[in-house]
Protein backbone atom coordinates (compact mmCIF):
# COMPACT_ATOMS: atom_id res chain seq x y z
CA UNK A 1 0.00 0.00 0.00
CA UNK A 2 1.18 3.67 -0.56
CA UNK A 3 1.21 5.43 2.55
CA UNK A 4 -1.12 8.08 2.12
CA UNK A 5 -0.94 10.09 5.23
CA UNK A 6 2.49 10.61 4.16
CA UNK A 7 1.79 12.02 0.93
CA UNK A 8 -0.68 13.89 2.41
CA UNK A 9 1.76 15.15 4.52
CA UNK A 10 4.17 15.55 1.13
CA UNK A 11 1.86 17.69 -0.77
CA UNK A 12 1.19 20.19 2.26
CA UNK A 13 4.52 20.61 3.20
CA UNK A 14 5.70 21.26 -0.75
CA UNK A 15 2.77 24.03 -1.22
CA UNK A 16 3.10 25.61 2.01
CA UNK A 17 6.40 27.18 0.45
CA UNK A 18 5.31 26.89 -3.58
CA UNK A 19 6.23 30.90 -3.67
CA UNK A 20 9.84 30.22 -2.66
CA UNK A 21 10.78 27.13 -4.57
CA UNK A 22 8.22 27.48 -7.48
CA UNK A 23 7.89 23.93 -7.15
CA UNK A 24 4.36 22.66 -7.21
CA UNK A 25 2.59 18.99 -6.55
CA UNK A 26 -1.31 18.57 -7.19
CA UNK A 27 -3.24 15.20 -7.23
CA UNK A 28 -4.81 14.20 -10.33
CA UNK A 29 -8.18 13.09 -9.81
CA UNK A 30 -9.58 12.22 -6.39
CA UNK A 31 -6.53 9.21 -5.79
CA UNK A 32 -3.12 10.19 -4.24
CA UNK A 33 -1.34 7.68 -5.74
CA UNK A 34 -1.00 9.70 -9.53
CA UNK A 35 0.12 12.89 -8.97
CA UNK A 36 1.64 15.81 -11.25
CA UNK A 37 4.26 18.24 -9.89
CA UNK A 38 5.50 21.38 -11.74
CA UNK A 39 9.02 23.35 -11.82
CA UNK A 40 10.03 26.43 -13.32
CA UNK A 41 13.31 26.37 -15.37
CA UNK A 42 16.54 27.02 -13.83
CA UNK A 43 17.49 30.72 -14.71
CA UNK A 44 20.83 31.04 -16.34
CA UNK A 45 19.95 27.66 -18.71
CA UNK A 46 18.13 27.50 -21.88
CA UNK A 47 15.01 26.25 -19.97
CA UNK A 48 14.45 29.53 -17.74
CA UNK A 49 10.94 31.25 -18.35
CA UNK A 50 9.25 27.64 -18.96
CA UNK A 51 7.11 25.90 -17.06
CA UNK A 52 7.96 21.46 -16.77
CA UNK A 53 5.09 19.53 -16.01
CA UNK A 54 6.12 16.41 -14.48
CA UNK A 55 3.88 13.46 -14.44
CA UNK A 56 4.26 11.25 -10.88
CA UNK A 57 2.74 7.70 -10.06
CA UNK A 58 3.18 6.14 -6.40
CA UNK A 59 4.32 2.51 -6.32
CA UNK A 60 2.55 0.41 -3.72
CA UNK A 61 5.67 0.51 -2.10
CA UNK A 62 6.13 4.57 -1.87
CA UNK A 63 8.05 5.52 0.05
CA UNK A 64 10.05 2.20 -0.01
CA UNK A 65 10.04 2.30 -3.77
CA UNK A 66 11.01 5.31 -5.80
CA UNK A 67 8.20 7.75 -7.58
CA UNK A 68 7.79 7.15 -11.16
CA UNK A 69 8.32 10.59 -12.41
CA UNK A 70 8.52 11.91 -16.21
CA UNK A 71 7.87 14.61 -18.07
CA UNK A 72 4.56 15.40 -19.68
CA UNK A 73 6.27 18.83 -20.61
CA UNK A 74 8.35 18.35 -24.16
CA UNK A 75 11.86 18.89 -23.26
CA UNK A 76 15.36 18.78 -25.46
CA UNK A 77 17.89 17.80 -22.65
CA UNK A 78 20.11 15.19 -22.61
CA UNK A 79 19.00 12.96 -19.90
CA UNK A 80 15.17 13.37 -20.81
CA UNK A 81 13.77 11.41 -23.20
CA UNK A 82 12.23 13.91 -25.95
CA UNK A 83 9.95 11.29 -26.97
CA UNK A 84 8.50 9.91 -23.96
CA UNK A 85 10.06 12.28 -20.95
CA UNK A 86 11.43 9.52 -19.54
CA UNK A 87 14.03 10.54 -17.04
CA UNK A 88 17.31 9.20 -16.28
CA UNK A 89 18.20 10.24 -12.68
CA UNK A 90 19.69 7.78 -10.25
CA UNK A 91 17.28 8.72 -7.56
CA UNK A 92 14.23 8.07 -8.83
CA UNK A 93 16.11 4.35 -9.59
CA UNK A 94 18.54 2.67 -7.03
CA UNK A 95 19.36 5.67 -5.18
CA UNK A 96 15.97 6.41 -3.90
CA UNK A 97 15.36 6.45 -0.58
CA UNK A 98 12.47 6.86 1.99
CA UNK A 99 14.71 9.72 3.62
CA UNK A 100 13.76 12.17 0.05
CA UNK A 101 10.38 13.76 -0.60
CA UNK A 102 8.14 14.40 -3.95
CA UNK A 103 10.05 17.87 -3.59
CA UNK A 104 13.70 16.66 -2.80
CA UNK A 105 12.92 14.82 -6.60
CA UNK A 106 11.62 17.48 -8.20
CA UNK A 107 14.35 19.71 -6.88
CA UNK A 108 17.04 17.39 -7.98
CA UNK A 109 15.19 17.19 -11.70
CA UNK A 110 15.43 21.19 -11.75
CA UNK A 111 18.71 20.89 -10.67
CA UNK A 112 19.37 17.95 -13.61
CA UNK A 113 18.15 20.95 -16.02
CA UNK A 114 20.76 23.29 -14.82
CA UNK A 115 23.29 20.89 -15.23
CA UNK A 116 23.10 18.04 -17.67
CA UNK A 117 25.13 14.63 -17.80
CA UNK A 118 25.61 14.26 -21.37
CA UNK A 119 27.94 10.78 -20.46
CA UNK A 120 25.19 9.03 -18.91
CA UNK A 121 22.18 10.51 -21.38
CA UNK A 122 18.56 9.07 -21.92
CA UNK A 123 18.05 10.68 -25.80
CA UNK A 124 21.39 9.35 -27.29
CA UNK A 125 20.69 11.81 -30.23
CA UNK A 126 20.35 15.18 -27.57
CA UNK A 127 23.45 14.13 -25.77
CA UNK A 128 25.64 14.20 -29.13
CA UNK A 129 24.36 17.27 -29.98
CA UNK A 130 25.10 18.92 -26.69
CA UNK A 131 28.83 17.49 -27.14
CA UNK A 132 29.08 18.12 -30.67
CA UNK A 133 27.19 21.19 -31.31
CA UNK A 134 26.70 22.86 -28.47
CA UNK A 135 25.16 26.35 -29.95
CA UNK A 136 22.28 24.12 -31.58
CA UNK A 137 21.37 22.01 -28.73
CA UNK A 138 21.00 25.58 -26.80
CA UNK A 139 19.09 26.84 -30.23
CA UNK A 140 16.86 23.95 -29.73
CA UNK A 141 16.89 23.43 -25.96
CA UNK A 142 15.54 27.30 -25.64
CA UNK A 143 13.17 27.21 -28.82
CA UNK A 144 11.24 23.70 -27.26
CA UNK A 145 11.00 25.69 -23.85
CA UNK A 146 9.49 28.77 -25.56
CA UNK A 147 7.27 26.09 -28.13
CA UNK A 148 6.25 23.47 -25.00
CA UNK A 149 7.12 25.54 -22.17
CA UNK A 150 5.28 28.66 -21.37
CA UNK A 151 1.81 29.61 -21.86
CA UNK A 152 2.18 32.00 -24.47
CA UNK A 153 3.53 29.70 -27.19
CA UNK A 154 5.27 30.09 -30.21
CA UNK A 155 1.94 29.60 -32.41
CA UNK A 156 1.01 33.44 -30.95
CA UNK A 157 4.24 34.43 -31.89
CA UNK A 158 3.92 33.00 -35.16
CA UNK A 159 0.51 34.68 -35.72
CA UNK A 160 1.55 38.00 -34.60
CA UNK A 161 4.66 38.13 -37.08
CA UNK A 162 2.78 36.89 -39.87
CA UNK A 163 0.06 39.38 -39.24
CA UNK A 164 3.02 41.94 -39.58
CA UNK A 165 3.05 40.82 -43.29
CA UNK A 166 5.94 37.68 -43.07
CA UNK A 167 5.56 34.29 -44.69
CA UNK A 168 4.25 31.75 -42.50
CA UNK A 169 7.94 29.51 -43.30
CA UNK A 170 9.61 31.74 -42.98
CA UNK A 171 8.71 33.40 -39.88
CA UNK A 172 8.74 29.71 -38.44
CA UNK A 173 12.82 29.20 -39.41
CA UNK A 174 12.86 32.41 -38.17
CA UNK A 175 11.93 32.04 -34.44
CA UNK A 176 13.80 28.35 -34.45
CA UNK A 177 16.99 29.90 -35.63
CA UNK A 178 16.83 32.53 -32.81
CA UNK A 179 15.39 30.03 -30.01
CA UNK A 180 12.29 31.34 -29.92
CA UNK A 181 12.55 34.75 -29.21
CA UNK A 182 10.14 37.41 -30.56
CA UNK A 183 11.57 40.38 -30.51
CA UNK A 184 14.79 39.10 -32.50
CA UNK A 185 13.00 36.97 -34.97
CA UNK A 186 11.04 40.42 -35.55
CA UNK A 187 14.61 42.18 -36.27
CA UNK A 188 16.09 39.20 -37.83
CA UNK A 189 12.98 39.41 -40.24
CA UNK A 190 13.46 43.05 -40.84
CA UNK A 191 16.90 42.78 -41.43
CA UNK A 192 16.72 39.74 -44.06
CA UNK B 1 23.82 -27.77 -29.08
CA UNK B 2 24.24 -30.81 -27.49
CA UNK B 3 21.05 -32.38 -26.09
CA UNK B 4 22.50 -31.67 -22.48
CA UNK B 5 22.74 -27.91 -23.33
CA UNK B 6 19.53 -28.10 -24.86
CA UNK B 7 17.66 -28.93 -21.76
CA UNK B 8 20.00 -26.30 -19.60
CA UNK B 9 18.31 -23.90 -21.83
CA UNK B 10 14.97 -25.18 -21.61
CA UNK B 11 15.37 -25.30 -17.69
CA UNK B 12 16.09 -21.66 -17.69
CA UNK B 13 13.67 -20.52 -19.40
CA UNK B 14 11.09 -22.35 -17.93
CA UNK B 15 12.25 -21.68 -14.37
CA UNK B 16 13.07 -17.61 -15.65
CA UNK B 17 10.61 -15.31 -16.97
CA UNK B 18 13.43 -12.72 -16.28
CA UNK B 19 15.69 -13.82 -19.00
CA UNK B 20 12.92 -14.07 -21.89
CA UNK B 21 13.81 -10.56 -23.41
CA UNK B 22 13.24 -10.28 -27.08
CA UNK B 23 13.53 -6.76 -27.85
CA UNK B 24 17.42 -5.31 -26.01
CA UNK B 25 17.38 -2.18 -28.18
CA UNK B 26 14.28 -1.12 -26.01
CA UNK B 27 15.18 -2.70 -22.89
CA UNK B 28 15.84 0.41 -20.96
CA UNK B 29 16.17 1.50 -17.41
CA UNK B 30 13.25 0.91 -16.13
CA UNK B 31 13.33 -2.76 -17.39
CA UNK B 32 16.67 -3.09 -16.03
CA UNK B 33 15.04 -1.99 -12.79
CA UNK B 34 11.86 -4.48 -12.53
CA UNK B 35 14.50 -6.92 -13.73
CA UNK B 36 16.71 -6.46 -10.62
CA UNK B 37 13.25 -6.50 -7.77
CA UNK B 38 12.62 -9.78 -10.14
CA UNK B 39 15.56 -11.42 -9.49
CA UNK B 40 15.98 -10.00 -5.84
CA UNK B 41 11.65 -11.58 -5.21
CA UNK B 42 12.88 -14.42 -6.61
CA UNK B 43 16.14 -14.60 -4.32
CA UNK B 44 13.82 -13.56 -1.08
CA UNK B 45 11.82 -16.70 -1.51
CA UNK B 46 14.81 -18.50 -0.57
CA UNK B 47 15.02 -17.30 3.02
CA UNK B 48 13.05 -14.97 5.17
CA UNK B 49 14.64 -11.54 6.26
CA UNK B 50 15.62 -13.17 9.41
CA UNK B 51 15.72 -17.17 9.64
CA UNK B 52 15.98 -19.63 11.98
CA UNK B 53 18.00 -20.03 14.53
CA UNK B 54 20.53 -23.29 13.22
CA UNK B 55 23.01 -25.00 15.40
CA UNK B 56 27.19 -23.68 14.28
CA UNK B 57 27.16 -27.31 12.83
CA UNK B 58 24.42 -25.85 10.22
CA UNK B 59 28.06 -23.04 8.85
CA UNK B 60 29.99 -25.99 9.16
CA UNK B 61 28.16 -27.85 6.50
CA UNK B 62 27.95 -24.92 3.96
CA UNK B 63 32.01 -25.35 3.78
CA UNK B 64 31.86 -29.55 4.01
CA UNK B 65 34.25 -29.73 1.05
CA UNK B 66 35.06 -26.19 1.33
CA UNK B 67 38.18 -24.34 1.93
CA UNK B 68 40.03 -26.12 5.13
CA UNK B 69 40.58 -22.80 6.77
CA UNK B 70 37.50 -21.68 7.11
CA UNK B 71 36.35 -25.57 8.47
CA UNK B 72 39.26 -24.83 11.39
CA UNK B 73 37.84 -21.30 12.02
CA UNK B 74 34.24 -22.62 12.73
CA UNK B 75 35.64 -25.02 14.66
CA UNK B 76 37.72 -22.72 17.09
CA UNK B 77 33.81 -20.30 16.81
CA UNK B 78 32.23 -23.61 17.77
CA UNK B 79 34.36 -22.92 20.95
CA UNK B 80 32.64 -20.26 21.99
CA UNK B 81 29.11 -19.65 19.98
CA UNK B 82 26.71 -22.47 19.73
CA UNK B 83 24.11 -21.12 17.22
CA UNK B 84 23.87 -18.83 14.22
CA UNK B 85 20.97 -17.05 12.62
CA UNK B 86 20.79 -16.01 9.24
CA UNK B 87 19.50 -13.11 7.36
CA UNK B 88 18.49 -12.29 4.08
CA UNK B 89 21.86 -11.25 2.08
CA UNK B 90 19.54 -8.12 0.38
CA UNK B 91 22.23 -5.48 0.94
CA UNK B 92 20.59 -4.82 4.72
CA UNK B 93 21.95 -7.54 6.27
CA UNK B 94 23.72 -5.61 8.67
CA UNK B 95 20.97 -3.36 9.93
CA UNK B 96 18.21 -6.40 10.02
CA UNK B 97 20.95 -8.42 12.01
CA UNK B 98 21.22 -5.72 14.70
CA UNK B 99 17.52 -5.19 14.82
CA UNK B 100 16.67 -8.79 15.42
CA UNK B 101 19.57 -9.27 18.11
CA UNK B 102 18.90 -6.72 20.00
CA UNK B 103 15.19 -7.04 20.22
CA UNK B 104 15.56 -10.33 20.60
CA UNK B 105 18.27 -9.26 23.82
CA UNK B 106 16.05 -6.70 25.43
CA UNK B 107 13.00 -9.43 25.15
CA UNK B 108 15.04 -12.31 26.89
CA UNK B 109 16.67 -9.62 29.60
CA UNK B 110 13.41 -7.93 30.26
CA UNK B 111 16.18 -4.91 30.60
CA UNK B 112 13.81 -1.61 31.62
CA UNK B 113 16.52 0.16 32.08
CA UNK B 114 18.04 -0.29 28.80
CA UNK B 115 15.13 0.19 27.03
CA UNK B 116 14.23 3.53 29.11
CA UNK B 117 18.12 4.58 28.06
CA UNK B 118 17.76 3.74 24.66
CA UNK B 119 14.19 5.75 24.12
CA UNK B 120 16.88 8.38 25.61
CA UNK B 121 19.05 7.97 23.14
CA UNK B 122 16.11 7.59 19.99
CA UNK B 123 14.99 11.34 20.88
CA UNK B 124 18.31 12.79 20.89
CA UNK B 125 18.78 10.90 17.51
CA UNK B 126 15.68 13.14 16.62
CA UNK B 127 16.83 16.47 17.47
CA UNK B 128 19.70 15.55 15.70
CA UNK B 129 18.39 14.96 12.20
CA UNK B 130 15.88 17.99 13.18
CA UNK B 131 19.04 19.94 13.62
CA UNK B 132 20.43 18.61 9.72
CA UNK B 133 17.36 19.66 8.04
CA UNK B 134 15.21 16.71 7.78
CA UNK B 135 11.34 17.43 7.55
CA UNK B 136 9.54 15.46 10.08
CA UNK B 137 7.06 13.77 8.26
CA UNK B 138 10.16 11.66 6.56
CA UNK B 139 11.72 10.24 9.97
CA UNK B 140 8.63 9.91 12.41
CA UNK B 141 6.65 7.12 10.80
CA UNK B 142 10.07 5.14 11.31
CA UNK B 143 11.02 6.75 14.43
CA UNK B 144 6.99 5.59 15.78
CA UNK B 145 6.87 2.50 14.67
CA UNK B 146 10.87 1.42 16.44
CA UNK B 147 9.49 2.40 19.50
CA UNK B 148 6.32 0.71 19.28
CA UNK B 149 8.52 -2.36 18.80
CA UNK B 150 10.46 -1.70 22.50
CA UNK B 151 7.47 -0.89 24.36
CA UNK B 152 5.95 -4.20 22.93
CA UNK B 153 9.41 -6.29 24.26
CA UNK B 154 8.51 -5.34 28.26
CA UNK B 155 6.60 -7.88 29.51
CA UNK B 156 3.23 -7.16 31.53
CA UNK B 157 2.03 -4.47 28.53
CA UNK B 158 -1.43 -5.01 26.96
CA UNK B 159 1.13 -5.49 23.69
CA UNK B 160 3.87 -7.44 25.05
CA UNK B 161 4.94 -10.28 22.09
CA UNK B 162 6.69 -13.44 22.51
CA UNK B 163 10.07 -14.87 21.17
CA UNK B 164 7.90 -16.45 18.05
CA UNK B 165 5.73 -12.79 17.53
CA UNK B 166 9.42 -11.07 17.53
CA UNK B 167 10.12 -13.46 14.36
CA UNK B 168 7.34 -13.04 12.88
CA UNK B 169 7.41 -9.34 12.63
CA UNK B 170 10.68 -9.15 11.63
CA UNK B 171 10.16 -11.23 8.84
CA UNK B 172 6.94 -8.91 8.49
CA UNK B 173 8.21 -6.08 5.47
CA UNK B 174 5.56 -3.49 7.11
CA UNK B 175 7.64 -3.97 10.55
CA UNK B 176 11.36 -5.34 9.48
CA UNK B 177 11.89 -2.51 6.28
CA UNK B 178 10.84 0.34 8.56
CA UNK B 179 12.69 -0.35 11.22
CA UNK B 180 16.28 -1.02 8.65
CA UNK B 181 14.75 2.58 7.15
CA UNK B 182 15.21 3.77 11.10
CA UNK B 183 18.66 2.30 11.26
CA UNK B 184 19.50 4.19 8.08
CA UNK B 185 18.50 7.36 9.55
CA UNK B 186 19.81 7.15 12.81
CA UNK B 187 23.45 6.07 11.09
CA UNK B 188 23.04 8.78 8.82
CA UNK B 189 22.14 11.62 11.22
CA UNK B 190 25.23 10.43 12.95
CA UNK B 191 27.72 10.54 10.08
CA UNK B 192 26.63 14.17 9.76
CA UNK B 193 26.07 15.61 12.84
CA UNK B 194 30.05 13.83 13.29
CA UNK B 195 31.22 14.49 10.00
CA UNK B 196 34.95 15.81 11.01
CA UNK B 197 35.40 12.49 12.74
CA UNK B 198 34.24 10.57 9.75
CA UNK B 199 35.44 12.49 7.01
CA UNK B 200 38.89 10.15 6.73
CA UNK B 201 37.06 6.89 6.89
CA UNK B 202 34.58 7.87 4.21
CA UNK B 203 37.18 9.39 2.05
CA UNK B 204 39.20 5.93 2.62
CA UNK B 205 36.18 3.91 1.60
CA UNK B 206 34.78 5.77 -1.15
CA UNK B 207 36.36 9.21 -2.13
CA UNK B 208 32.85 11.21 -1.87
CA UNK B 209 32.23 13.94 0.52
CA UNK B 210 30.16 12.94 4.01
CA UNK B 211 26.74 14.42 2.44
CA UNK B 212 27.08 12.57 -0.82
CA UNK B 213 28.20 9.56 1.68
CA UNK B 214 25.17 9.74 3.78
CA UNK B 215 23.07 10.35 0.43
CA UNK B 216 24.40 7.04 -1.50
CA UNK B 217 25.53 4.63 1.03
CA UNK B 218 23.38 4.80 3.74
CA UNK B 219 20.05 6.43 3.37
CA UNK B 220 18.94 3.97 0.34
CA UNK B 221 17.55 0.73 1.31
CA UNK B 222 19.78 -2.64 0.15
CA UNK B 223 23.22 -0.44 0.52
CA UNK B 224 25.79 -2.48 2.24
CA UNK B 225 26.85 -1.64 5.81
CA UNK B 226 30.94 -1.12 6.43
CA UNK B 227 32.53 -0.31 9.35
CA UNK B 228 31.38 3.51 9.06
CA UNK B 229 28.08 2.53 9.42
CA UNK B 230 28.65 0.21 12.46
CA UNK B 231 30.79 2.85 14.06
CA UNK B 232 27.78 5.37 13.55
CA UNK B 233 25.04 3.23 14.48
CA UNK B 234 26.76 2.27 17.75
CA UNK B 235 27.76 5.59 18.59
CA UNK B 236 24.31 6.81 18.53
CA UNK B 237 22.43 4.34 20.48
CA UNK B 238 25.28 3.84 22.33
CA UNK B 239 25.54 -0.05 22.08
CA UNK B 240 28.34 -2.22 21.58
CA UNK B 241 28.67 -4.55 18.98
CA UNK B 242 30.95 -7.45 18.33
CA UNK B 243 31.50 -8.63 15.10
CA UNK B 244 33.66 -11.66 14.64
CA UNK B 245 35.22 -12.31 11.42
CA UNK B 246 34.98 -15.31 8.85
CA UNK B 247 37.83 -15.12 6.26
CA UNK B 248 40.64 -17.02 4.91
CA UNK B 249 43.23 -15.06 6.39
CA UNK B 250 45.61 -16.46 8.36
CA UNK B 251 48.36 -15.90 10.72
CA UNK B 252 52.02 -17.52 10.15
CA UNK B 253 52.34 -19.02 13.60
CA UNK B 254 50.67 -21.96 12.83
CA UNK B 255 47.38 -21.97 15.35
CA UNK B 256 44.01 -20.98 13.61
CA UNK B 257 42.32 -18.22 15.32
CA UNK B 258 39.21 -16.13 14.51
CA UNK B 259 39.80 -11.82 14.26
CA UNK B 260 36.98 -10.20 15.87
CA UNK B 261 36.29 -6.33 16.36
CA UNK B 262 34.11 -5.12 19.23
CA UNK B 263 32.62 -2.05 18.43
CA UNK B 264 32.33 0.17 21.55
CA UNK B 265 30.28 3.52 21.60
CA UNK B 266 32.10 6.59 21.89
CA UNK B 267 30.87 7.56 25.34
CA UNK B 268 32.04 4.41 26.67
CA UNK B 269 35.33 4.68 25.84
CA UNK B 270 36.45 6.64 28.48
CA UNK B 271 35.56 3.98 30.80
CA UNK B 272 37.32 1.40 29.05
CA UNK B 273 40.87 4.11 28.94
CA UNK B 274 40.38 4.54 32.68
CA UNK B 275 40.35 0.30 33.12
CA UNK B 276 37.60 0.45 35.34
CA UNK B 277 34.88 -2.72 33.83
CA UNK B 278 35.25 -4.24 30.37
CA UNK B 279 32.38 -3.98 28.11
CA UNK B 280 31.12 -7.13 27.15
CA UNK B 281 28.93 -6.56 23.52
CA UNK B 282 25.66 -8.16 23.51
CA UNK B 283 25.15 -8.51 19.93
CA UNK B 284 27.41 -10.49 18.38
CA UNK B 285 26.95 -10.79 14.43
CA UNK B 286 29.57 -12.99 12.19
CA UNK B 287 30.25 -10.92 9.08
CA UNK B 288 31.83 -13.24 6.43
CA UNK B 289 32.98 -10.85 3.18
CA UNK B 290 29.97 -9.00 2.05
CA UNK B 291 27.61 -10.55 5.04
CA UNK B 292 26.36 -10.44 7.72
CA UNK B 293 24.54 -13.46 10.55
CA UNK B 294 23.26 -13.30 14.26
CA UNK B 295 26.23 -15.16 16.63
CA UNK B 296 24.63 -16.53 19.76
CA UNK B 297 27.49 -17.83 22.83
CA UNK B 298 26.55 -21.48 24.16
Amino acid sequence: MVDFARVQKELHECNKDVQVSGIKVSPVGGDLSHLTGSIPGPTGTPYEGGIFQIDIKLADGYPFDPPKMRFTTKVWHPNISSQSGAICLDILKDQWSPALTLKTALLSIQALLSSPEPGDPQDAVVAQQYLKDHQTFLGTARYWTEAFAKTCGVEEKVKKLVEMGFPESLVRSTLEAVGGDENLALEKLCSG
Amino acid sequence: MDSQEKQAAADCESNNDVLEIEDWANFRDDDIMRQHYDIRDQEAEKIPYVGDKEPLSALAAEYHSGSPILLEKIKVLSDQYGFIRRTRGDGNCFFRGFMFAYLEHLLVSQDRNEVDRIKGKVEHCKKTLQSLGYAEFTFEDFFSLFLEQLDSILQGGENSISETELVQRCRDQSVSDYVVMFFRFITSGEIKSRSEFFEPFILGLSSSTVDQFCKASVEPMGEESDHVHITALSDALGVPIRVVYLDRSSCDSGSVSVNHHDFIPASDQHTLDGGSVAINPKITLLYRPGHYDILYLK
